[in-house]
């Protein structure tokens, strides 16, 4: 087997898995859940090998698509090393999800649908990280779209899964409107959407960087990481299953918008690099303070990752692609073990998401809790786990290159740590505040054994010395280049103590403000219009709502009776009477009668045909 | 004229449905299943010729037909002979007829339509008349076809339409004889005008493209044909028969017409029109892209409006006709090819869409999208299909509408003087996944709505039937064949448009440096 083929059955095999159950194992959960975990782990053995094979070159493969004219579309693979990073963390977090939800679902009366979703989930993923052209990742990022509906609807009696689903879809398109346009601009701009093509274009010759196309692209990166302004569909996505939320919504494709960046970062100006960076940084302030307004684990999880986004996007507006890319592997890691957790803990307390109506968590469930307190750690930035170091590099990144952005970026992680301190006193320790929390049990082996592997990583994934050679050759690049900037070593230890003071104070802080195991929002109680506001999250769903039910439908309804009336008023009746001018003057075409048209039509045909063969040229 | 084997199966494939018709006709006193198993024959064969002659098609007769067939009529004093044959860019459609119509048929057979032996025949009918259109290299016969499908269109809505089908046939078949008329007008100005004496497309073409027409000739005939075809195929501001007019059409009729009669006006632009006559097309430039905006932008907030479930149905059809509107104004071969694959995914999408409306409605006992509600509980195999159909239609990759669409993005970008028209029109992706998304909500997810509850705890309520399961799938799998294989359709259409469009060469050429080694690639730039 070559190295291409081990990457087409890396490709294919999920969609082999999604043909099979849709076709043949609707009714028989169980085993489509056998077939969908087994290709999960297929994939993970095909990206072994394929690391193994992918030699200095890396993967270059490429098939003709579609040919009109000069516009032709390929499908290609560039497996590189950076590629090959983020599909060895999909393959490996996708797994251990897979089998999480063996236990999660096991009493689902739709499993089927629901492992097929999952399998097709991993094959649009995938396919956007092998992708060598925009064409190719426009297309996969669709079907992700796509796989993402489908799973936050799983629930699909509800009104909350109907309107989330729905929504998240939609709001993606926005962004991808100006995706596609970018690509189709850059098509004609540089001959070609092929990577390595427009790389080496603009290698030689810089001045055909664009900025408009960067802004354009990155639009996609907006709706699909969920950045403002698009932000809104990612909290209402909780809807779904929580692992989709952990595979889905937290570890992998939204990270996909950062990934996509990383992997078209030559195409950017600094214009479009600082204006990403402001924006990263905004959203990661923006949802940090959103989340002490949430009281639903999973809604407070949720906006932990817009925030963790913006950090990506920062990194990567800074000019440090390969450590966006590290963040979003440690991220994906202690992301992915903070929603699996949260679903044992919902698992274990009969499907209540209230973190008020839980407590008392930690005696009940000590193995889901231990792994959840180690991610908790993980994404503080706690000096030693994996995400220490990927946001501290962020913070240097940020501290040698703006004072604001510096600052807020700080505050982001003090905010982080303060709603995580918040989650952990109020739902692990204290008494259980509901029936649900007292009758809470830990789950089973199969759940606990992906938080247990998840918990591992959290820990060491950020000892890049670990990793296997053929991984991360970028995030090795922008850390190298980040060391030799000026002020380095100052800077490293400002962030040092500036981070870990960041950590202690917002977990020591939420545990004296909020108190350990507490019933009610303290917050809330004491300043009303504070918690109001952090809970209003500055009324963007609100905004779209008014826009969309009062603006956008009334505009819809409107232009609808100028069709049926104005429209319909002014032509009908005028072809009316141009039928009438055409001199055909019989009565029968006034009357309306179906038949008298079909005889007009049968006896012009006859009378054409006869004039046309001379039939007539007697008279 | 040489006339192999090949020939005269095409030929059959336009015969056949018509005798079966015939027999299906005057047989009243068939029982059941000898009428569907000739029915059957007539709905089948059709298609198993197209992919037989689409297997046995020879890509490099460039301008030329493949399986031509020149028969006498008593016409031949000026020049109209039965011509018959196919080239790449009629095969597609004359698959797409083969394949709506094998489903429409099927669908047909196992429907409880009263007098079944009338309703299939005219459904026959109507095959035999679109397989002809499609086949025809004659321009007479082309239009003959045309409206010898379009009569039974009438008569089936005339007997076996919903409720209002009165006033929505009258306005339909005042709209579409206006449109039949004025481009029947249009070939016999290009007829008496190019003085060649044949109504052979061949003829017509090399005989044009030696001796072009005036200017000013050109854009009048244009106009004839602009606004005739562009009646026919609903554009805006002439389509308020559309949505109308399938709303009441019953389930077999609109599939076939929907899905393929209508293409018959682009049809005739791509092949007729904008070859033959491209300075009448330049002539009407602007006003074509204003009014396909018509289509993408005013209809598609129309569509957001609907509550019928058929009325949404037909405005979404009217407003993706912009988009192959837009594909013919590039006048390239990058904008013509995609609005010929857009027209082969949309005719197959919407003739799913509007059986999947039936299949509902036979569930629903309605057609208000706002008093449904949770259908996917009861028939999660029906909201798959619908889930597939909408996805399909608002251009999801893995569907032949995704190519039509994007390719006609691309060639909107491809000069400069379209390229300001890829935003607006491509607004046109987020409406669509607005109404159709809204749609799957409303029909299949949440609770059913207050009025509904009663009706989902029914009986009828059950999932597809096989009957039902068959015809959907038909549809689905060809819209997945395109999706995936596009170059089935595209590679050939290539060629052939080459011949027919003007080939300029608008890539950039840029210099490029050659990257020391893919895996160190970012590495060497963040340096």
């Amino acid at each position: 087997m070559t190295a291409t083929q081990t990457l087409l059955f890396a490709l294919l095999t999920p969609l082999a898995s999604a043909t099979l159950i849709a076709f043949f194992l609707r009714r028989r959960g169980a085993l489509a859940s056998y077939v969908s975990v087994a290709a999960a782990a297929a994939i993970f053995v095909f990206t072994v090998l394929a690391i193994r094979d992918m030699g200095d070159e890396g993967i270059v493969a490429s098939w003709d698509w579609l040919t009109f004219g000069n516009f032709n579309v390929s499908m290609g693979f560039l497996f590189d090393g950076t590629s090959a990073t983020m599909l060895t963390m999909v393959a490996f977090v996708g797994f251990l999800i897979h089998v999480f939800s063996l236990g999660y679902m096991a009493d689902d009366g739709a499993r089927a649908r629901f492992f097929g979703g999952l399998s097709i989930f991993m094959f649009s993923m995938i396919g956007i990280i092998l992708a060598d052209n925009l064409i190719m990742i426009f297309i996969f990022w669709e079907l992700v779209g796509f796989s993402s509906y489908m799973l936050i609807g799983h629930y699909l009696n509800t009104e909350e899964a109907a309107a989330a689903s729905k929504k998240a879809f939609i709001v993606n398109r926005i962004g991808d409107l100006g995706f596609l346009v970018g690509i189709v601009y850059a098509y004609w701009h540089f001959g070609t959407t092929n990577l390595s093509e427009m790389q080496g274009i603009i290698l030689a010759n810089s001045g055909l960087i664009s900025a408009t196309i960067a802004a354009l692209l990155a639009c996609g990166f907006i709706g699909k990481s969920a950045q403002f302004p698009l932000h809104v569909w990612l909290p209402d996505a909780m809807a779904g299953p929580t692992p989709v939320s952990a595979l889905i919504h937290a570890a992998t494709m939204v990270a996909a918008g950062v990934y996509f960046l990383i992997r078209i970062e030559f195409l950017f100006p600094d214009s479009i690099k600082c204006a990403i960076a402001i924006l990263g940084t905004s959203v990661a302030v923006y949802a940090g303070f959103s989340a002490y307004g949430q009281n639903d684990i999973k809604k407070i999880l949720a906006y932990s990752t817009l925030s963790q986004l913006g950090y990506m996007a920062a990194a990567f507006g800074l000019g440090f692609p390969g450590i966006a890319l590290f963040h979003l592997i440690t991220h994906a890691f202690f992301k992915a073990l903070l929603f699996l957790g949260a679903g044992s803990i919902i698992h274990g307390c009969h499907h209540e998401q209230d973190i008020f109506k839980m407590g008392g968590i930690f005696k009940k469930m000590p193995i889901t809790s231990i792994t959840f307190l180690i991610g908790v750690l993980a994404l503080c930035g706690v000096y030693g786990l994996s995400g220490f170091f990927s946001k501290d590099a962020i913070l240097i990144a940020a501290g040698l290159q703006g004072n604001v952005l510096f600052a807020m970026l700080t505050l982001g992680a003090f905010l982080t740590a303060g709603y995580m301190g918040r989650l952990v006193w109020i739902v692990f320790f204290g008494k259980p505040k509901s029936k649900a929390a007292e009758k809470a049990h830990e789950s089973g082996f199969t759940m606990l054994l992906p938080l247990v592997v998840l918990a591992a990583l959290s820990v060491v994934g950020g000892y890049m010395n670990l990793w296997p050679e053929q991984l991360g050759g970028i995030i090795r690049g922008s850390k190298d280049a980040l060391h030799h900037l000026d002020g380095y070593d100052a800077m490293h230890h400002t962030v040092l103590i500036l981070g870990s003071a960041a950590c202690i104070v917002g977990l020591l802080g939420s545990f004296f403000f909020y108190g350990v195991g507490a019933t009610e929002d303290r917050l809330e109680k004491k300043a009303g219009p504070v918690y109001g506001f952090l809970k209003a999250r500055l009324w963007f769903d609100e905004i779209y709502g008014y826009y969309v039910a009062k603006i956008q439908q009334r505009f819809a309804n409107l232009l609808s009776v100028l069709d049926i009336f104005v429209i319909k008023g002014i032509f009908v009746r005028g072809t009316a009477g141009v039928v009438g001018l055409l001199g055909l003057g019989s009565k029968s075409l006034h009357v309306g009668n179906i038949h008298g048209y079909v005889y007009w039509f049968l006896i012009g045909l006859i009378f054409f045909w006869g004039v046309a063969s001379g039939l007539f040229k007697a008279f | 004229m040489e006339h192999d084997t090949n020939s005269f199966i095409l030929l059959a494939a336009i015969l056949v449905p018509l005798v079966t018709g015939v027999i299906a006709l005057l047989g009243g006193r068939l029982n059941t299943s000898a009428l569907r198993s000739i029915s059957a024959l007539g709905f089948g064969i059709p298609l198993i010729i197209g992919i037989y002659l689409f297997c046995n098609f020879d890509a490099s007769l460039i301008g030329e037909y493949n399986f031509e067939l020149r028969a006498p009529t008593g016409l031949e004093s000026i020049g109209i002979y039965l011509h018959l044959g196919l080239n790449a860019i009629s095969l597609p459609l004359f698959l797409l007829a083969g394949v709506v119509g094998l489903a429409a048929g099927l669908y047909a057979m196992n429907s409880k339509a009263e007098r079944l032996n009338l309703y299939l025949a005219l459904l026959l009918f109507m095959l035999g008349g679109l397989m002809g259109t499609f086949a025809s290299v004659d321009v007479f016969f082309f239009y003959f076809f045309h409206e010898f499908a379009l009569i039974p269109t009438f008569i089936m809505i005339g007997i076996w339409g919903g409720a209002g089908r009165r006033g929505a046939a009258i306005e339909m078949t005042i709209y579409l004889t206006v449109g039949a008329l004025l481009s029947l007008l249009g070939l016999i100005a290009l007829y008496v005008t190019s003085g060649v004496d044949s109504f052979s497309l061949l003829e017509l073409r090399n005989y044009l493209s030696e001796q072009p027409l005036s200017e000013t000739v050109q854009s009048n005939i244009f106009a004839l044909l602009l606004f005739g075809f562009g009646i026919l195929v609903s554009l805006f501001p002439f389509h308020s028969w559309a949505p109308k007019g399938y709303a009441v059409a019953p389930s077999g009729a609109a599939m076939l017409h929907a899905g393929v009669l209508k293409k018959f006006g682009l049809y005739g632009l791509l092949q007729i029109a904008y070859p033959l006559l491209p300075e009448g097309g330049e002539h009407w430039f602007s006003l074509i892209v204003w009014l396909a905006l018509g289509n993408i932008l005013f209809i598609g907030l129309v569509t957001i409006a609907q509550k019928d479930l058929k009325m949404m149905l037909g405005y979404s059809s009217v407003m993706h006709m912009g988009y192959a509107f837009l594909g013919l104004v590039t006048f390239s071969v990058v904008g013509v090819g995609g609005a010929l694959l857009m027209m082969v995914a949309h005719g197959l999408s919407v003739a799913l869409l509007f059986m999947l409306a039936t299949c509902i409605y036979h569930r629903s006992q309605t057609f208000d999208m706002s008093a449904m509600g949770g259908l996917a509980t009861k028939a999660p195999v029906l909201a798959a299909f619908f889930v597939a159909g909408t996805m399909a239609s608002i251009g999801l990759p893995g569907f032949g509408n995704f190519w039509g669409e994007f390719t006609i993005f691309a060639a909107l970008a491809e000069t400069e003087h379209t390229r300001w028209l890829v935003a607006p029109a491509a607004i046109g992706i987020i409406i669509s996944a607005i109404y159709g998304l809204r749609a799957v909500a409303n029909i299949f997810f949440g609770q059913p709505k207050e009025v509904f509850v009663a009706q989902l705890e029914s009986d009828t309520v059950v999932d597809l039937k096989l009957s039902e399961k068959v015809p959907a799938l038909i549809l689905i799998i060809a819209l997945v064949i395109t999706g995936l294989f596009p170059r089935l359709l595209s590679d050939n259409a290539n060629s052939e448009l080459a011949n027919l469009y003007p080939v300029e060469d608008t890539l950039p050429h840029h210099e490029v440096m050659t990257l020391p080694s893919t895996t160190d690639a970012h590495k060497e730039l963040t340096h």
